[in-house]
């Protein structure tokens, strides 16, 4: 499938890990905050990046049938998403190459490199599903 | 802390789900994606929301010192999977609790984050919180 290394939609960068600070000086913590700020502005300069934001620790979670309302994430976790980019290049490669440069990889941080959808994908899934069953009764 | 009720930068809600979507007729599968595009489409309309998008269930993880891990994923059959997104205009995490719970998605095993969108990297205002108190310890 083409979207596997092609994409029309861009990606999106998903940093996960927000207990990097903790064991940091506080003046390893600036350098990387600046390393990373750098690090978009010059992503942003190049016409690479097209949105981008950090996220507070905290937040809430929403779910079921119910609709419950809980706390969530965990303020420090590894699999926590800190922030976000979204990235206007055009393949996989491409994304993979600027996730490599995150200035928190060496600090624990993971990167989640994800193809925008141009569609839903449910709901792509659902016209092959149709256009398998055309066939089928053709 | 003011950003737990207020803020003026949004809230970022992130859907999180197993692939549901394969146990449903095409019926039902249409009706969903229907409730879900008129709900999108009334936030935008409200000035509520900014168009979110949805993202493809495969991708990479990059890790480690210059990114030398990288590995598939996230996994497409796990219940964590994050399959989408959307940023909330609204001023308070009680609106974009309020917005979420109204979700059609909460339907079909979804979990919605709601997250409150930083004004400046939460890192930077603990470097400087450790600077302050290095300055204490040091007069």
């Amino acid at each position: 499938m083409s979207t596997q290394n092609q994409n029309q939609n861009g990606y999106m960068l998903l940093f996960r890990g927000t207990d990097l600070r903790k064991g940091l000086s506080p003046e390893e913590l600036q350098k990387v905050t600046d390393n990373w700020m750098a690090w978009f502005k010059r992503l942003t300069e190049e016409g690479k990046a097209v949105a981008g934001n950090p996220l507070e620790r905290e937040g809430k979670i929403v779910s079921g049938k119910d609709r419950v309302v809980s706390d969530g994430p965990f303020a420090e976790s590894k699999e926590a998403i800190g922030g976000y980019f979204l990235l206007d290049v055009a393949t996989m490669d491409e994304a993979v190459a600027i996730a490599r440069e995150c200035p928190g990889l060496p600090y624990g941080i993971r990167v989640e490199v994800r193809p925008v959808a141009g569609e839903c994908p449910i709901a792509a899934d659902l016209r092959d599903v149709r256009a398998d069953a055309q066939l089928a009764n053709a | 802390m003011s950003t737990q009720d207020q803020n003026q930068n949004g809230y970022l809600l992130l859907y999180r789900s197993d692939e549901w979507y394969n146990t449903l007729s095409h019926e039902q599968l249409q009706e969903v994606i229907n409730q879900n595009k008129a709900w999108v489409e009334r936030l935008i309309a409200q000035g509520k929301a900014k168009p979110g998008h949805a993202l493809e269930r495969k991708g990479a993880t990059v890790s480690g010192k210059n990114g030398r891990f990288v590995s598939d994923g996230p996994f497409a059959e796990s219940k964590e999977v994050i399959g989408g997104y959307l940023l909330l205009d609204v001023a308070t995490i009680q609106e974009a609790i309020a917005v979420a719970q109204t979700s059609p998605a909460l339907a079909y095993n979804t979990l919605i984050e709601i997250r409150p969108v930083a004004n400046e990297c939460p890192l930077d205002v603990r470097a400087r919180e450790l600077a302050r108190e290095e300055e204490l310890v040091n007069a």
